[in-house]
């Protein structure tokens, strides 16, 4: 296990750069993200720990952060104050580009996976915008009309992005469809409704909490995973959305904050949570031969950091654990999901 | 972008939601939220002498369902369900109410239903209604209440009761006239005359002025109808779009000289009591996720209701009873809530409801109530979601209650967000 100490800042979001396996990102904030700076550090790893390349200093706290998918130096931040500002990490200091157009905290920035030429930010203005790094304007606004804590395009089309936030509701929009007072909406999921039950008009459901985190399958186009206040983390397959959620896994003692699919293993996940943990899951699709699939269920545990886990990304390259994390407790911890897990 | 409210929400996030509850879960928008699209009423008028002394009321219910239709450009076939409160008719109105929702544009398919909670029949529909969306058993509804006070207010409205109703003695109690147990109630805890007067006083003061600033014109749909002149016995076509009890010109003192109604020495007079008067109101509900389907505008939200038991000789204090009933709820509390529309059955009542609640007097009733332009019984509940709405829009505030007594001992309450 590697770390790294982002001494006075503490952490809100980790990615690994999607060029080089040496290469992360980390989105922190003086403070806990009340009030303060939001610091952008590019870390690399190396042979001798964990160095830091660059930061970048901001107004106000960042809260997340995504690597462009075209151009191996530059990365967006999701900022405090409502802006969403472009890097290149081959400059000095200031961004080459800042868009001021929400209203409130930026709190997901995410990019287009497929087509790679453009990139989304939700924000608590109840917004979702799309915007291409080569425009001063958003290309587009979606309104959710409640804090969207988390938006992202489909790994498996360009046109396909989906948001959770604070209303209990999973959204999938598909730009393709025509503009119109649906702007864009196809399905409106409960993340807090239960599977409905054969004969039984009414299903048994949560109480709507907020939803936090979510991510696309790597491998299964149609599956989604959520997470929020509640604390359970739920799969969704969005070519059905009435039937509630697929699995249920249940562990974490408080909100979970961040959630990943594997980029190599189609049935796991990794989450971080305020109860201090990452969490590795099956989500019980095993695909490893051999394996007995089955209910999902929790089958790995970091429990490492000191204060609320706020963000977790898996490596791209190499074998098939490698995954960082950071949180509150202003450290960046890089580790081997396979030395936690009991498979 | 305040650090309290960033800690806010993260305290939010640990606690599951709980720690930024009351007000600011209120204000959260959802798609499942149980939203107003449209409401209005038809103007209130005196009963026996007003404008809608001739008309019955189910063609007040016609006006007010056709005005909402033309209003909320709403395909009435989407309607499934409507729920009418209304306490005097014979019957019950089931009957009359159905052909009234078929006079004004309504398909076959659209259901209606008659019921009668007292004063809160108008609220007690509102509820059913959204209660019917929320659990899946319709998507489309109206909840509404029409009274005509001038047609059917009278001893028939009350079934004689049995000797064994006779010989319970809280059950007894339910058939004392409202004004005489409140005049008893006035005088047990001890609310002067002097407090009444002023109290409608003020109501008579809000109501006109917010009636000459034309306040009310949004809520009320003008209605046209037959009217019978006392004087010539012509019958004359009239459009009534104005609540003719309001008036100017009265004070505390001019209310002093009005003899007691229901004691020699009592408080309780025609000036501080609740008009009878003529009218009807309808509510549009749906989900915001329908509404938004449909493009229909959004008023404000329903949020929760409570119903409570009192005493049946203490039915006045209803308001006291559900009012915190509604706030544990929703995790609110008074001072939360922008405005709150108390239905002022009498000031006594209400006086002592609001002083024992601790509410603001600038809060309750800011374009008067009751006392200043009438309480057709079942229509006040629905009546009151417009009167607050608009206000609430007006004013650029957010979260109102609406509350009333209930005859017989009890008390509603709910709570409504404007936006």
């Amino acid at each position: 296990m590697l770390e790294y100490q982002t001494q006075g800042f503490n952490g809100y979001a980790v990615k690994y750069s999607p060029f080089f396996d040496s290469r992360i990102a980390v989105a922190s904030s003086a403070n806990f993200g009340l009030v303060g700076n939001g610091r952008l550090y590019i870390l690399g790893l190396t042979a001798n720990g964990i160095q830091p390349e660059k930061w970048f200093d901001t107004q106000d706290s960042l809260y997340d952060t995504a690597w462009s998918e075209v151009h191996e130096n530059q990365i967006v931040v999701a900022c405090g104050d409502g802006s969403v500002k472009l890097f290149d990490i081959s400059l000095d200091q200031y961004p080459i580009q800042s868009w001021q157009e929400h209203n409130r905290e930026v709190y997901s920035v995410s990019w287009n996976l497929v087509s790679k030429d453009t990139f989304s930010s939700s924000s608590w203005d109840g917004t979702i915008k799309v915007w291409s790094p080569h425009r001063p304007q958003s290309i587009l606004t979606l309104p959710t009309h409640s804090c969207t804590y988390s938006s992202a395009f489909s790994p498996h089309s360009q046109s396909i992005l989906s948001s959770v936030s604070s209303d209990s509701h999973l959204r999938i929009f598909d730009l393709r469809t025509p503009p119109s007072a649906s702007n864009h909406l196809v399905h409106l999921i409960p993340i807090h409704g239960g599977p409905p039950v054969p004969g039984m008009a009414s299903r048994q459901s949560f109480q709507p909490s907020e939803c936090l985190t979510h991510d696309w399958n790597k491998y299964r186009p149609n599956i989604i995973a959520t997470a929020g206040v509640d604390t359970i983390i739920r799969t969704f397959d969005i070519r059905n959305p009435k039937a509630g959620p697929v699995a249920q896994l249940y562990g974490h003692e408080y909100a979970v904050r961040k959630l990943a699919w594997s980029p190599h293993l189609s049935d796991l996940l990794l989450s971080a949570s305020y109860d201090m943990t990452c969490r590795v899951w099956t989500d019980g699709t095993s695909s490893t031969p051999g394996a007995s699939g089955g209910a999902g269920r929790e089958i790995g545990r970091l429990n490492r950091h000191t204060e609320f886990v706020t963000g977790v990304d898996w490596c791209l390259f190499g074998s098939e654990g490698w995954c960082a994390s950071v949180s509150w407790d202003k450290r960046v911890l890089v580790w081997d999901a396979r030395a936690v897990m009991g498979r | 972008m305040s650090a309290a409210q960033r800690l806010g929400q993260v305290s939010g996030h640990i606690s599951g939601g709980r720690s930024d509850g009351g007000r600011a879960a209120l204000l959260r928008k959802s798609p499942d939220d149980i939203v107003v699209t449209a409401c209005l009423r038809t103007a209130f008028t005196k009963g026996g002498k007003g404008g809608f002394k001739d008309t019955a009321a189910a063609d007040l219910l016609v006006g007010a369902f056709k005005s909402l239709i033309d209003r909320s450009k709403i395909d009435p076939a989407l309607v499934e369900d409507i729920a009418v409160g209304s306490v005097l008719p014979p019957g019950g109105g089931a009957t009359e109410f159905r052909a009234a929702a078929l006079a004004a544009g309504f398909p076959v398919t659209a259901a209606v239903k008659a019921l009668n909670r007292q004063c809160s029949s108008g609220l007690q529909a509102c509820v059913d209604i959204a209660n019917a969306i929320k659990s899946g058993m319709i998507e489309v509804g109206i909840g509404a209440g029409v009274e005509s006070m001038s047609l059917q207010y009278g001893p028939g409205a009350v079934t004689e009761f049995s000797e064994l109703l006779d010989s319970h003695p809280e059950s007894k109690n339910c058939k004392v006239p409202m004004g005489v147990l409140s005049e008893q109630m006035a005088k047990d805890k001890g609310i002067s005359r002097a407090d009444q007067d002023a109290f409608a006083a003020s109501s008579y003061q809000k109501a006109i002025k917010a009636q000459e600033a034309g306040l009310f014109d949004e809520e009320i749909a003008p209605l046209k109808v037959s009217w019978e002149n006392p004087k010539t016995g012509e019958v004359q076509q009239i459009t009534v779009s104005k609540d003719d009890g309001v008036r100017p010109g009265i004070t505390a003192e001019s209310l002093a000289k009005i003899k007691p109604a229901f004691a020699k020495d009592g408080s309780i007079h025609a000036g501080n009591a609740s008009q009878i008067s003529d009218g009807a109101a309808a509510v549009l509900l749906m989900k915001r996720s329908t509404a938004e389907r449909l493009g229909q505008t959004i008023l404000g939200k329903y949020v929760a209701a409570s119903v409570a038991g009192v005493a049946p000789l203490l039915m006045g204090i209803g308001p006291w009873a559900a009012i915190p009933k509604v706030f544990e709820k929703t995790g609110i509390n008074k001072d939360d809530v922008d405005i709150f529309e108390i239905n002022e059955a009498f000031a006594s009542q209400c006086v002592w409801c609001a002083n024992e609640l601790g509410i603001d007097q600038k809060k309750i009733n800011p374009k008067g109530g009751a006392i200043a332009f009438g309480h057709p019984l079942g229509c006040t509940g629905a009546r009151q979601v417009s009167t607050l709405l608009y206000e609430l829009r007006r004013t650029g505030q957010k979260v109102g209650v609406t509350s009333m007594c209930v005859g017989t001992g009890m008390g509603m309450a709910a709570v409504w967000v404007a936006e």
